[in-house]
């Protein structure tokens, strides 16, 4: 069985004696639970808590695709199904699709075989392996506490051998907490990485966690790319510019409304955009230090919902979906469960204008989410932008990816 | 119909279809001689083996993936399970989930230990997710009336991170909590109706 990480230590506002100092805790009060921490008093006894993972998939008869809603012109259809837990996608030059996963601890291959999706298990029992990332020929698969490539993978998919040890080059944060990638390569050849805050809201050194980091392909040569983003769970690359842009998760127990996830667009290397201080320009009263205002931290360009969760995102870099369409970007929101109202559960679109401002956020993939009766259908977790130009739209709670086509 | 189906495949709460078929369940334990050890009717009699009947569907499941992904290492259930089918997994939750929870032969009440057992599943708030009778609820176990030696070993597990469930909660809750604590909550939960 493969090592797994030591549970993270969270350093909790209040909390931070009796989490450090094991012969301490007796005395304290029990540290929270990592999702009920920074939760005030006031709401102790609100039902609000994560759902539930499903590890089990669901059949292709079960999935809610007669509830999913694409505008006008766009076709959506069943691409992939018996990926449990599918989270973050990469697509190979071949065409294969990894797929990494959380809980159930696994990563797929996906290949068309015929017509038909055949999707292999290709590594297993990992931590959270949620990030995964193609180049020269290499998987790169990045778990909480390991970070592993498998060279020549497609040509192994049905034994891809021992991987390459990363772990200790890339010398990663452990904390269970937060602690699942996002991993892509940027235009420059790099492995860039999200590393998330070990708690909901806390004081911690920000020079080692809610950053995004790059490395070497090796694992050398980090370097902060962006500070102060609590957690980044899907990042792209401008098409154009080529400047990186980003997703993040907000905080919980802050209300229904407060604060909202956001977008980032990272114009230089090392920009820090103010957690835990402050979340677009909300300053968050529960952490007394730093600055009492929020001028000196770059601003999102949009923001993305109260706890919608905002993960996957990519730019459209295809030519099949109708020139409005081209460098705007999609982004999955996985769902609320710190909001009364369930928030999210959809794809939206970021529309940018020639100058690359934001003008407006528009639903694209809608259904999951079910207003009258408060639940969802589904989770989606990342988008793709394949080369024939569809769109793939991984769906962790029913273990299902989905296909967005135009035309014909 | 579609709806009614979907509706009951899908809760906000749980987020789990509840989708097994508890006879086939039923005849799969017997078939795989579950009750052995959790007892013909999911009320274990055997030391430190818990009981089924009566937990949340979807905390079954899930556990039992946990077995055969071999991402819980609870010996013999990591080889027990494998080769079980998704639908399989969740046909032994639907029998197990709907048997009638009940208790075996337990010790009597010892007050002391009660009391302090109660004192700190308040200081714990157990019952924000196993609710208020701790009969549990989705991924969280139902507590009421389960073995007692069970619940030590399981808290221990969790407070050692020997042991995780579907996330870290558990670990976070039991970080510090000593061997008496453990003992005190075990007795007090082993204890409800």
């Amino acid at each position: 069985m493969m090592q797994r990480p030591a549970i993270g230590r969270l350093a909790a506002i209040g909390l931070a004696a009796s989490l450090i100092l094991p012969g301490l805790a007796l005395a304290q009060p029990a540290p929270a639970p990592g999702w009920a921490q920074g939760r005030p008093d006031s709401m102790a006894a609100s039902p609000l808590a994560p759902h539930a993972p499903k590890l089990t998939a669901t059949p292709a008869a079960q999935l809610p695709t007669a509830s999913l809603r694409v505008p006008q012109g766009f076709r959506l259809e069943v691409w992939a199904t018996g990926a449990t837990g599918a989270r973050m996608m990469a697509e190979s030059p071949n065409g294969t699709v990894f797929v990494g996963t959380r809980t159930i601890g696994r990563v797929y291959a996906i290949t068309e075989e015929g017509g038909q999706r055949r999707v292999r298990t290709i590594a297993a029992q990992l931590t959270d392996p949620n990030g995964v990332a193609v180049r020269d020929g290499a998987l790169y698969v990045v778990a909480i506490n390991r970070v592993l490539r498998f060279d020549g993978i497609e040509g192994r998919l049905d034994a891809p051998g021992t991987p390459v040890d990363l772990t200790a080059a890339f010398g990663l944060p452990t904390e269970a907490h937060h602690g699942w990638k996002f991993a892509a390569f940027g235009p420059d050849g790099r492995l860039y990485l999200n590393i998330g805050v070990p708690c909901n809201i806390c004081e911690f050194d920000r020079t080692t966690h809610a950053l995004i980091v790059s490395f070497n392909p090796d694992g050398s040569g980090r370097r902060v790319e962006a500070q102060g983003i609590r957690n980044s769970v899907g990042f792209d690359w401008h098409p154009q510019t080529r400047e990186l842009w980003a997703t993040n998760n907000g905080r919980d127990w802050a209300g229904n409304d407060t604060p909202e996830d956001t977008l980032h667009r990272i114009r230089r290397s090392g920009e820090d955009f103010g957690f835990p201080y402050c979340t677009h320009g909300w300053r968050d009263p529960a952490i007394a230090s730093g600055p009492a205002a929020c001028a000196e931290f770059a601003a999102p360009v949009a923001l993305l919902g109260p706890h919608t969760a905002a993960l996957g995102m990519r730019f459209y870099t295809g030519t099949q979906f109708p020139e409005a369409w081209r460098n705007q970007i999609f982004i999955a929101r996985r769902g609320s469960w710190n909001r009364e109202t369930l928030s999210g559960y959809d794809v939206v679109v970021a529309k940018l204008d020639a100058q690359g401002t934001v003008t407006a956020v528009e639903p694209f993939l809608t259904g999951l989410r079910d207003e009258a009766n408060n639940r969802f259908l589904g989770r989606p977790v990342d988008v793709l932008v394949r080369r024939d130009g569809s769109l793939l739209v991984s769906d962790e709670q029913n273990g299902a990816i989905y296909r967005i086509s135009y035309g014909n | 119909m579609a709806a009614a189906v979907l509706a009951a495949a899908f809760s906000v709460a749980g987020g789990a279809a509840a989708a097994g078929d508890a006879a086939r369940g039923q005849a799969l334990a017997a078939a795989r001689e579950c009750g052995q050890c959790h007892g013909p009717q999911g009320i274990s009699a055997m030391p430190g083996i818990p009981s089924l009947a009566g937990h949340p569907e979807a905390f079954i499941t899930l556990q039992l993936i946990l077995f055969r992904e071999g991402l819980r290492d609870t010996p013999p259930m990591p080889a027990l399970s494998q080769g079980l089918t998704d639908e399989q997994v969740e046909d032994l939750a639907a029998f197990y989930a709907g048997l009638p929870p009940g208790h075996a032969e337990r010790a009597p009440r010892d007050a002391a230990r009660y009391e302090a057992g109660a004192a700190l599943a308040e200081r714990l708030r157990c019952g924000t997710c196993h609710l208020p009778q701790f009969q549990g609820q989705a991924q969280m176990a139902r507590l009421t009336g389960q073995r007692e030696d069970y619940l030590v070993q399981a808290l221990t597990q969790y407070r050692d991170g020997t042991r995780r469930g579907t996330d870290t909660n558990m670990n976070a809750v039991m970080y510090g909590v000593g061997d008496a604590e453990i003992a005190a909550l075990a007795h007090f939960m082993a204890q409800q109706e």
